[in-house]
């Protein structure tokens, strides 16, 4: 009996460096050795008019970090996977979108943590996601941390 | 795929871009200065408000052609730093930091002074509002905080309409008589006024500074940075006539809330709440703007090394520059809590920026004149304008300059200074890019020379493997003997690449072993030069980045030939020929030769020497490189070969054969070869295979290195590379001198030569 797919073709949203190592590291075991297509993407935040905190270049900078940080990570693994930018005045959104463009079974994340507050002012994309998706979205615990705290 | 991301990336258009200027643009300015400029220059002062709009929009015409020819984050600094080199990029880098600080400590006391409306303290209480309000807006941009371009439109026209009400009210209420006299303490004083508002206009830079993000830059960028002048500039006036029309000097002078106490007068208490409410919600925005501004200035300066990038780490939370501007901050609270006035921190900011946008005319010539090939700005000051508005507009910063008062004038310099001291105690010794102004003042552009230095001809050699050490030193000791009439020398050096997260010493520290490594490699290195019968000095360097270490040898010690061991492959996707090679084949200004040995295990033999001449620039380097290296040995062999194909048609004046000696005759001749060698064409379609079998009975092949972009080569190959991974025998790849850009030092000899 054929199942639909969960995990034959991800896309994996990336927001910083740190993000880009635990993410690379919780998604391995599910991945590895299936042949899945993984789409790794950043989203630069634009402000939409107002002036952007940090200069598109920076961030653009920024995203090219975070893609050989997932190069390496994944390079051991023999994990094949492509990296793709992607500018939007809404993180989620254009996560969303860009899910829809590569029509990936599922968006997979591992959470980023953070007060409350800190959520209440920068936006929490997790939530957003999880509401908002039209597709499955997997959230995987941050290996790193959970074997910290156990 | 990469155009449609250019174009996502892009999302200001011309309103948006207009907005975003006149946000910074109509700032506290407009809201604080009226008492302060009236007590200056009196009803006059609204033509200092003229001076300073005609003054900025002379620059924002030079800084649209700019813009448009070079979109990167840093606006001003990295226009001039392109243009006029680290020095000069240097002092605007130094002056557009500090005059956004101080501009935004200007900011924050006026944000502090209209406060006052609501709740009466004195200088303290206001100086501690306006700690808190900066603090508070270093806390927004740290963290974060989103801010939409929806509230940026809303305040925008919100301040543009309260404006408008305030002047069209006004103008109803003015008083002849109050105006009377118009100038009262003189012209002079008049273009003094025009140094002390100017800081009302910088906003505007805040548009070049986003060039990277706006839609259809040609015609959107000159259009929102003329008309983000041009309104306020208006305004401006009117308002100073309004104000000046309708209180008398005494009592504007007097107010901390002059645009208040105004509508005051005739708006009632309504309107003075009215526009308490505007000069709050300016101020702030003004501010925020600065304080975004200013991190991008320390990104640019980082980007190109004249700051340290430590600064421009981006917030792995937040995704800010969160360092930046808690500098940014910093610095802003302690302007605030000193004791300068608030007039002398919007002269001071003033003064930065006529600094900065004299040097941007400059620049706009500079670049005109000197065209680097990458330079194609969409948009041109009309020819009719052409030099009129550089040329005056540099001619009236300075005048400007020159009526501001004492004290402005030495913080100012003080400002400069900074730059200068920083440039030559730092910056110069970082990997930093010449300026184009040699280019500019040379006859026209000219190939670099190429002999760097005026003594001893110089190798360098940097080494990493002791198994290819001696094969390394033998073919640049060949290049050394080749040019002994003066003290021809090598200069070995091993670079420790350690990573940019720790600092140099600390990890030097626990890199014993690769110390001890290095002095082995070096000592042995002067044991096979003492054999080979040739000078040589050592380098030991620690360093983030082998590549960029390599060059600042190859600069420092004037180098005329820099020796390089290859492994004849691509590497990633990012490099050519390997993170190290490339910037040292790109940027380096000597000849270059990358030699992929035969075999690492055993001593190379030389043997019969080949040279691939054609029609490349490189052909006569990779000839005297081949002529050099056959000398090693005794029973050595030179030829050069030549690659043709066959005839199309028949009715050419030479047969192939024909036409590759005579190129390779010609090529001999130029190098003025003086030693025996065997001529060899070849005919063949495709060119790599014909090569690769051509070469194979050769125990060295040298192959001019082709100078295309490194794009088309990852994407194309490129010959040497195909020979250097497939070829049996030794590979050198020869490189000719560079024409990188010309110092300013030597452009102006050469022309004096002429």
């Amino acid at each position: 009996m054929a199942h639909k797919p969960l995990l034959d073709c991800v896309f994996v949203p990336i927001a910083s460096v740190e993000d880009a190592r635990a993410t690379a590291r919780a998604v391995t075991p599910y991945l590895r050795d299936r042949d899945a297509t993984v789409v790794v993407g950043h989203v630069i935040e634009k402000a939409g008019g107002a002036p952007d905190k940090a200069s598109v270049e920076q961030r653009e900078r920024l995203a090219e970090e975070i893609f050989e940080v997932v190069d390496d990570e994944f390079a051991n693994e023999d994990i094949s996977h492509e990296c793709h930018v992607r500018y939007g005045t809404d993180v989620a959104d254009t996560i969303i979108d860009a899910a829809d463009e590569f029509d990936a079974d599922a968006i997979v994340f591992t959470p980023r943590g953070g007060s409350r507050w800190l959520r209440l002012l920068t936006g929490d994309v997790s939530l957003s996601l999880v509401t908002q998706s039209d597709r499955p979205v997997v959230v995987l615990p941050d290996v790193e941390e959970a074997d910290t705290d156990g | 795929m990469a155009d449609q991301q250019q174009e996502l990336a892009r999302d200001l258009g011309f309103l948006e871009a207009y907005t975003i200027g006149l946000g910074t643009m109509i700032g506290a300015g407009i809201f604080v200065l009226p008492s302060i400029a009236a007590d200056a220059a009196g009803p006059a002062s609204m033509i200092s408000f003229l001076i300073g709009g005609v003054v900025s929009l002379l620059a924002a015409l030079s800084l649209s052609e700019l813009a448009t020819g070079m979109p990167k984050a840093g606006g001003s600094y990295y226009y001039v730093n392109r243009a006029l080199g680290g020095f000069f990029g240097s002092i605007v880098g130094w002056g557009m930091w500090g005059g956004l600080m101080f501009a935004s400590a200007f900011y924050m006391l006026g944000f502090g002074q209209y406060l006052t409306y609501f709740v009466p303290m004195g200088a303290t209480g206001v100086a501690i509002a306006a700690l808190g309000m900066a603090a508070l807006l270093v806390a927004v941009n740290y963290y974060g905080v989103k801010e939409t371009g929806a509230l940026q439109n809303v305040i925008v026209i919100a301040l543009v309409g309260l404006i408008i009400v305030f002047v069209a009210f006004g103008v109803l209420n003015v008083d002849m008589s109050t105006l009377r006299p118009f100038n009262p303490e003189g012209w002079g004083a008049v273009a003094a006024t025009a140094g002390t508002v100017y800081v009302t206009f910088i906003g505007f830079e805040v548009i070049a500074t986003s060039a990277e993000e706006i839609k259809n830059p040609s015609r959107n960028l000159p259009l929102s940075m003329i008309a983000a002048v041009v309104t306020p500039t208006l305004l401006y006036v009117l308002v100073m006539f309004v104000s000046t029309g309708t209180l008398s000097i005494d009592l504007l002078a007097d107010s901390s809330i002059p645009v208040a106490d105004v509508a005051e007068e005739f708006l009632g208490s309504v309107g003075a709440l009215a526009m308490v409410v505007g000069a709050v919600l300016a101020t702030v925005s003004s501010a925020n703007a600065s304080i975004l501004s200013a991190a991008r200035v320390n990104f640019a300066m980082g980007r190109d090394n004249i700051l340290t990038n430590w600064l421009n780490e981006v917030h792995n939370r937040f995704r800010t520059p969160y360092r930046a501007i808690l500098a940014t901050g910093v610095f802003i609270l302690a302007l605030i809590a000193s004791p300068v006035p608030i007039g002398t921190l919007a002269e001071v900011a003033s003064f930065s920026y006529l600094v900065t946008y004299s040097l941007v005319h400059v620049s706009v010539m500079v670049m005109r004149r000197a065209d680097p090939e990458d330079y194609d700005p969409a948009f041109q000051i009309p020819d009719v304008l052409y030099p009129v508005v550089p040329a005056v507009g540099f001619v009236a910063s300075l005048a400007i300059l020159a009526q501001m008062n004492t004290v402005v004038t030495l913080v100012g310099i003080t400002i400069v200074g900074v730059g200068v001291v920083w440039y030559l105690g730092y910056a110069r010794n970082q990997d930093i890019k010449e300026g184009l102004v040699g280019e500019a003042i040379a006859p026209e552009p000219t190939p670099a020379t190429t002999n760097g230095g005026g003594d001893g001809y110089r190798v360098v050699v940097p080494l990493a493997n002791p198994k290819t050490e001696r094969d390394l030193l033998r073919f640049a000791a060949a290049s050394a003997h080749a040019h002994e009439d003066g003290d021809a020398e090598l200069v070995a050096v091993n670079v420790i690449e350690v990573p940019r997260q720790t600092s140099l010493e600390q990890d030097v520290a626990f890199e014993e072993e690769r110390v001890s490594r290095q002095q082995e490699l070096l000592d042995q290195a002067r044991d096979i030069a003492a054999e080979l019968d040739v000078g040589l000095r050592t380098r030991a360097i620690v360093s983030h980045d082998a590549g960029d270490a390599i060059l600042d040898v190859v600069e420092d010690e004037d180098a005329d030939h820099v020796v390089l061991g290859w492994r004849g492959s691509r590497t990633t996707r990012e490099h050519v020929l390997g993170s190290t090679l490339d910037p040292v084949v790109e940027r380096s200004s000597c000849e270059a030769s990358l030699i992929n040995l035969a075999s690492e295990t055993e001593p190379d033999r030389v043997g019969d020497v080949v040279a691939l001449v054609g029609e490349g620039p490189n052909a006569p380097v990779t000839v005297r490189r081949a002529a050099e290296f056959a000398a090693i040995e005794d029973d050595a062999t030179l030829a050069l070969l030549n690659i043709q194909a066959p005839d199309a048609d028949a009715d050419a004046d030479a047969s192939p054969e024909e036409r590759g000696r005579d190129l390779i005759e010609r090529v001999a001749a130029e190098v003025s070869l003086d030693v025996d060698y065997d001529t060899e064409v070849v005919v063949g379609d495709d060119v790599e295979a014909t090569a690769l079998e051509a070469v194979d009975a050769y125990d060295t092949v040298c192959v001019g290195a082709t100078r295309e972009g490194a794009v088309s080569q990852t994407l194309f190959g490129s010959l040497p590379e195909t020979l250097g991974e497939r070829a049996s025998g030794t590979v050198v790849m020869a490189q000719g001198a560079s024409t990188s850009p010309q110092s300013i030092r030597e452009a102006i000899i050469e022309r004096l030569s002429r």
